[in-house]
């Protein structure tokens, strides 16, 4: 809390957010476009809290289907046999690779969980106007904005899983339902992720000092 | 600017973004996302039907989430779960069925589990072997619902819809019959054996068989079955006769019926008729004997070779069976005998005569008729044998018209039939004897001392014949000379007593007149014999030459005969074959 409270939004300026050009807005409510890149000015994320938290309860709902639904349907020799995510989990853990089991379980179970998680707890914190571990909230939004497209590599090895394994009389490999809604989710979250305006955090230090002051 | 300073003093209005207020159109994402996931669940639980228990014995290859309950080899539902009964006596398995066959969850539906069987007479469930086992089903017949279920321990052969009809078989035994045992029909597979159970009293087994649609109509309540399993060798007087099915019943057994021609044709039996199954097909086919006729004879001989069913035939044609074989006790001699009990069947009979004679014989008394052949006619009863390289036996009525009388005994229950004893049974013996000699012979020998036998016998004849040529030439005119001196004297002694003594030896004359007639008989007997045994022509002689050629002759064929059986001593048994060139 030693930072500075001076902001460019307190200073009636804004910054470029791509060419991080401070500039005088035209006015407050209509802020202009960058002299230097053209690109529209903005103070803060336009709707920042709401448009994260939309994505967030669409993403936290496909959650529920990504996971109870089957996410690759495999047929072997005429048996044909569906995994859910926790399935696969499962089958890797009773066969003896818990290593394995570890792996998929937090890349694909417990980072969009966790997604899910640090969003809404940032939007939460930002919205009361929390004053606490700014810095750390702001470190976990940067880990949360970096796993974001990491995220993506289940649906690359369901793709390629359901390409490579053809041999079609005997065995074959196709996704199920729950491959769509689990990539709905990644989208989501990151869509979440890039929506959420880190600055906001930081805008609490402002109204609290003001208030206070 | 005091004004302006009076403005100051006034609270500033504040601007409210408009879009803070405005709910964005973003919340139609998770509005959709609510949207689609709810319709998901509602989709599943609508489609969800039924969940029902089946209890199985074991719970052999059925696996929570992946076996399937397949009807029709569809499937119609998933197992959810498997776990072993509150007393860890049976497997309970709860499965999920589609709610598109949920009306099939009836009270008499059957449930199995399908697993590849290997059997003679085929496999199934093949396709388990790599899909797993799943749970068969079989639809039933009731409405009323139901949720728990007992799994049946063998798949049911039939299943439904399957147009036929079932019928109950009753056997002595299993024999090598098992479920899913063909059941034959003219040799077409008409069914199949789809259970068996033993009997209540432990005494038969009891078959349930299933006879499919085209086939069902031929079932007619007089049809007989019988087991065609393996192979039906039958060795009887006309020969070996094979009789089998097919190659799968000869190894894995079946059933084959067939309505014999007696029987009642054309009228179908109703469905679940019981019917014996015979052992064999000649059992099977046997008349019914509605009028049997029983008899016991006493056999002083061996009755080693009949066998109880072995045939009784009168006069050659098949007139009954044995019944019964056993040892009496003579009561007037306290020997052991043979006692035979028969069966006849007179219907047999007069079914062969012509269809007037028929109705006449109905009417006949048989007792009397019976009587009369037995006591006028001989007719008796004579243990024959079948075969002779098998050596069975059976009991021949016939006549003997030398046969000692007899009295039939009606009195006796069952009547006793008076029997002469076999020839063949003892001439069987014999001939081996004979051949087992015959064998040891030293033919050649034999051959070439008759031939020489025959040629001293052939001289010695001739040399009869010339002496015989020789008496004819030099005795018989010397004793024509003879007798004719003797006449002289005699007559010169007639004329001297006729001159002396005429008177006085009247009496002596008259003695030779007597004496002279004797000799003259003995002189034609003597002629005669002349002519009769050493005359040119005479018959004696005549006979005797053709007697030797004729023996001559014979001695020949004898020793051709020598020759061949020397060369083919097999034809004492088989008969002369034909030498092919």
């Amino acid at each position: 809390m030693t930072a500075t409270a001076l902001t460019a939004a307190g200073a009636g300026l804004v910054s470029c957010e791509v060419c991080r050009l401070l500039s005088r807005p035209v006015a407050a409510e209509e802020l202009g476009y960058c002299p230097r890149c053209g690109h529209a000015l903005a103070s803060r994320h336009h709707h920042s809290i709401q448009y994260t938290w939309a994505l967030v309860v669409a993403a936290a709902i496909f959650y529920i289907p990504a996971n109870v639904l089957p996410i690759l349907t495999t047929s072997a020799l005429g048996s044909s046999d569906s995994e859910t995510i926790m399935g696969g989990v499962m089958l890797l853990y009773n066969t003896g690779s818990w290593e394995l089991a570890l792996i998929v379980l937090i890349a694909s179970v417990m980072v969009p969980l966790g997604k899910l998680v640090a969003l809404a707890w940032l939007l939460i914190t930002v919205q009361r106007g929390s004053l606490g571990g700014l810095r750390d909230r702001t470190r976990l939004y940067r880990l949360v904005h970096l796993i974001g497209r990491w995220s993506m590599l289940d649906i690359f090895v369901v793709t390629f899983t359901v390409a490579i394994v053809q041999l079609q009389p005997l065995m074959s490999v196709e996704p199920a339902p729950g491959v769509l809604f689990f990539a709905a989710v990644v989208i989501l979250t990151m869509m979440a992720a890039d929506s959420f305006d880190p600055r906001l955090i930081w805008d609490s230090i402002a109204t609290r000092g003001n208030r206070h002051a | 600017m005091h004004e302006s300073a009076d403005r100051d003093d006034l609270p500033q209005a504040t601007l409210v973004p408009r879009s803070r207020a405005r709910v964005s159109v973003v919340w139609l994402i998770p509005l959709l996302a609510a949207v689609v996931a709810i319709g998901i669940a509602v989709h599943h639980v609508l489609n969800q039907g039924p969940s029902i228990t089946i209890v199985f014995k074991a719970g052999s290859g059925i696996e929570a989430g992946k076996t399937f309950v397949k009807y029709k080899d569809v499937s119609i539902g998933q197992v959810t779960a498997v776990r072993l009964s509150p007393d860890y006596t049976k497997v309970e398995v709860t499965a999920r069925i589609a709610k598109t066959a949920a009306g099939l969850m009836v009270e008499d539906a059957r449930f199995w589990i399908v697993e590849p069987r290997v059997t003679l007479s085929g496999i199934t469930g093949l396709g388990t072997l790599l899909s797993g086992n799943y749970i068969g089903f079989e639809a039933g017949a009731s409405t009323r619902a139901r949720r728990q279920y007992t799994g049946l321990e063998i798949a049911p052969v039939i299943t439904g819809g399957q147009p036929g009809r079932q019928f109950r078989l009753k056997a002595e035994n299993l024999s090598s019959l098992g479920i899913g045992s063909p059941v034959y029909y003219r040799r077409l597979q008409a069914g199949q054996v789809i259970a068996y159970t033993l009997a209540a009293d432990g005494k038969a087994v009891e078959l349930t068989i299933f006879v499919n649609a085209p086939y069902d109509q031929y079932v007619d309540r007089g049809a007989r079955f019988w087991n065609a399993s393996g192979i039906d060798v039958s060795m009887g007087a006309a020969g070996v006769e094979i009789r089998t099915e097919s190659l799968a019943a000869m190894v894995a057994g079946g059933i084959a019926f067939e309505t014999p021609g007696f029987a009642v044709q054309g009228v179908n039996a109703d469905a679940d008729t019981t019917f014996t199954l015979f052992g064999d097909r000649s059992m099977a086919m046997k008349e019914p004997n509605p009028s049997a006729v029983r008899y016991v004879i006493h056999f002083d001989e061996t009755l080693r070779g009949l066998s109880v069913g072995a045939p009784v035939t009168l006069l050659g044609l098949p007139a009954g069976e044995v019944r019964a074989i056993g040892l009496d006790v003579d009561p007037k001699t306290a020997y052991v005998r043979g006692r035979v009990e028969i069966v006849t069947f007179p219907e047999r009979l007069i079914a062969r005569l012509s269809p007037t004679q028929a109705a006449l014989a109905r009417n006949t008394d048989r007792h009397a008729l019976l009587q009369r052949l037995v006591e006028e006619r001989g007719l008796r009863a004579q243990l024959r044998s079948g075969s002779l390289l098998t050596g069975q036996l059976f009991v021949a009525l016939d006549y003997f018209e030398d046969a000692p009388k007899v009295k039939m005994n009606w009195n006796q229950d069952p009547p006793v039939l008076p029997a002469v004893p076999a020839t063949v049974t003892e001439l069987e013996g014999r001939i081996t004897g004979i051949l087992a000699k015959l064998d040891k012979l030293p033919y050649e020998a034999i051959g070439a001392d008759a031939t020489r036998a025959l040629a001293s016998l052939d001289t010695t004849l001739r040399d009869a014949s010339a002496t015989l040529k020789r008496v004819d030439a030099d005795v018989t005119p010397e004793l024509k000379t003879a007798l004719e001196d003797i006449r002289r004297v005699l007559a010169t002694a007639d004329g001297l007593l006729k001159n002396g003594v005429t008177t006085t030896l009247a009496g002596f004359e008259t003695t030779l007149e007597d004496l002279r007639r004797p000799l003259a008989t003995a002189d034609t007997v003597l002629k005669s014999a002349n002519g009769t045994l050493v005359g040119r022509n005479a018959p004696l002689q005549h006979d005797l030459r053709d007697t030797l050629q004729e023996v001559s002759l014979a001695a020949r064929s004898l020793r051709v005969f020598i020759d061949y059986l020397d060369r083919h001593p097999e034809a004492l048994i088989r008969g002369k074959t034909e030498v092919k060139p």
